[in-house]
């Protein structure tokens, strides 16, 4: 008797759904007209089909945040520090996906050295600071360590890509911003309301102490509040610094792009 | 009715001494005036010919009408076997609390009340189909209960502070005592073995400002329900009922503390008076998909209890529009707070 009811509500419920989950935010970007190559894997750790994969994979993601993300591998840097030699890089090969010296974030190993280093210019230097790199490094190094390169390469290119849709300052890991929290959530509310509301169909007790107490005759006829005795406990302060094992932050190349970077071991 | 004065030094059955124009004890010999007489201590039973009992040979529910009212059939079950039998030397009824509430209010009340049902089915809310509603006066017993409480508990208040490079936690102990005297009067208890207990409780509150010295005029064109269980054997739940009520008065004496540690708690509850009465019960039988759902109204207040039919539909409506709309909030709570709306 109430099949047409059903169907319509749920027909209601798969719209919502459906407006819900419709993507919006498809931009429209040309082809980047100053970067071509986003993969210079100099210590030759990839396969062909594997650098192209990366290659269409990265130049996708960097149409969407406007910024190219970059991956450079070598084995020796012939003594050159890590940092100064993506600042070099920087300068020399001009890379951005808006323009030359442009947003980029390149992550840069060493195989000699087993030095890692990310660094964000320009948009990515703001979109992708020290704090957030970090957070990039700590999750490829374990790949990076056990020389699953290609998987590492392609988490530090989702995850970078991921990290830029959030407004400069907030966690991105903030459970928060989780679909998956979200979703739990608003279906445990709606559980929690809609139990509550059978439950209370069938009416549900409205009287209080209040109903049945004789004021004039309650109370209390006798008290005492004494102090016994104490004890005092004391902590250190937290310290406030908190950044340990690597680091290095950014910096200001030679040609003067200021950057933010992450540096670390594998 | 027929009126009972006991002793208020023995406990015998007192009479009346028409020479002296007072209440006399035969066994102590002690005098009365009857206006200055307890209330309390009078207890009532019905006379000869003034109420009928009707026991049901099909679910024992045993019901009393006014003499003149003749039941032909059980208002629990619907059967129509009932076996009518005098009532005389019955304990009779203290107080009554009529009804205020008439048959064509109730239904209407109760047709409304469907309306009001988030998850109720649609063809459930139409209230069409009441099978029947009958206005029955439930026995309760009224309690007057005394509490003398007394509790030892260790609290605590706990401050933090910081000096230089160290947080300080200061925890002073307190040994608190209350002695607390707590009065609840009226606590009612319904004492029908028929009607769902908590079905009862959720009908509450009576106003207790409207009870009646009972007369069996009171009965005509309702049905009463005689009581299955004394007020003794009642006093236990009597308990149970006001024992939430002492346990947050307690709490509410020891306020200011960050813990509360009890060490010794005596809660010592006697009953100060209790009796007999009649509360206005509007029962109602619907009819709906092939299965009976009885409801439960306060006939002075008309608050309406009782289970009502769930629809599945309405319930995955709710639950869908309410998990939609908080998604949607906390998208846009993540989306304020920096993190993108997908």
């Amino acid at each position: 008797m109430s099949g047409g009811k059903i169907k319509k509500q749920s027909l209601f419920f798969l719209l919502t759904i459906f407006i819900l989950f419709v993507p919006w935010g498809i931009s429209v970007n040309a082809d980047s007209m100053n970067q071509k190559q986003y993969i210079y894997d100099y210590a030759e750790l990839l396969s062909e089909t594997e650098v192209e994969e990366l290659e269409s994979l990265s130049s996708e993601l960097s149409e969407q945040m406007n910024t190219a993300f970059m991956v450079i591998t070598v084995n020796g840097m012939d003594g050159k520090d890590i940092i100064p030699y993506v600042q070099d890089f920087y300068d020399e090969h001009a890379p951005g996906y808006d323009q030359p010296h442009g947003n980029t974030s390149i992550l840069t190993i060493d195989l000699q050295t087993r030095d890692v280093y990310l660094a964000g210019f320009k948009k990515a230097e703001q979109y992708l600071d020290d704090a957030r790199l970090d957070m990039v490094r700590n999750k490829i190094t374990p790949d990076l360590s056990q020389g699953n390169y290609f998987q590492a390469f392609s988490v530090y290119i989702h995850t970078a890509h991921d990290y830029m849709g959030f407004k400069p300052g907030v966690n991105p890991e903030n459970i928060l911003f989780k679909w998956w929290f979200q979703l739990a959530v608003s279906l445990i509310v709606a559980g929690i309301i809609v139990a509550l509301m059978a439950y209370r169909s069938g009416g549900r007790v409205t009287v209080s102490a209040q109903n049945y107490m004789n004021n004039n005759q309650s109370g209390i006829l006798n008290k005492y509040d004494n102090y016994i005795r104490q004890t005092v406990t004391k902590q250190k302060k937290p310290s406030s610094n908190t950044k340990s094992g690597g680091g290095g932050g950014g910096g200001i190349s030679r040609g003067g792009h200021s950057h933010s970077g992450s540096r670390g071991k594998f | 009715m027929i009126l009972h004065y006991k002793c208020p030094s023995c406990g015998s059955d007192m009479s009346f001494d028409s020479e002296s124009g007072e209440l006399a004890c035969d066994s102590c010999g002690r005098q009365d005036k009857i206006e200055s007489y307890p209330e309390d201590l009078i207890t009532t039973t019905f006379s000869e010919d003034e109420a009928k009992e009707y026991h049901c040979e099909n679910c024992g529910a045993v019901l009393i009408t006014e003499a003149e009212t003749t039941a032909t059939s059980c208002s629990f079950c619907g059967a129509g076997v009932v076996i009518a039998d005098r009532l005389s030397g019955h304990l009779a009824p203290a107080k009554v609390i009529p009804f205020t509430i008439s048959k064509e209010e109730a239904t209407k009340a109760f047709q409304k009340w469907c309306r009001k049902g988030l998850l109720t089915p649609k063809g459930f809310m139409n209230a069409d189909r009441i099978k029947s509603i009958t206005g029955m006066y439930v026995p309760f017993w009224l309690f007057d209960l005394n509490s003398k409480v007394q509790v030892n508990a260790v609290c605590t208040k706990v401050r933090m502070y910081t000096r230089g490079e160290y947080i300080y936690t200061e925890t002073k102990y307190y040994d608190a005592f209350r002695d607390i005297n707590l009065d609840y009067v009226k606590i009612p208890v319904d004492a029908s073995e028929k009607m769902n207990d908590g079905l009862m409780d959720k009908l509450e509150p009576y106003p207790y400002d409207q009870l009646k010295n009972f007369k069996t005029p009171y009965l005509a064109g309702y049905i009463a329900e005689k009581y299955n269980y004394t007020d003794e054997e009642l006093l236990p739940r009597a308990k149970d009922k006001i024992s939430g009520y002492i346990d947050s008065y307690i709490r509410s004496t020891l306020t200011g503390y960050h813990s509360v540690n009890y060490k010794e708690k005596t809660i010592d509850t006697r009953n100060v008076n209790s009796y007999y009465v009649l509360l206005p019960v509007w029962m109602v039988i619907y009819d709906y998909n092939q299965s009976e759902h009885t409801f439960a109204m306060n006939g002075q207040t008309g608050k309406v209890v009782g289970k009502p039919p769930i629809s599945s539909g309405k319930v995955s409506m709710w639950f869908g529009g309410i998990a939609a709309g908080s998604l949607l909030a906390l998208k846009c709570a993540s989306y304020f707070l920096g993190g993108g709306f997908w």
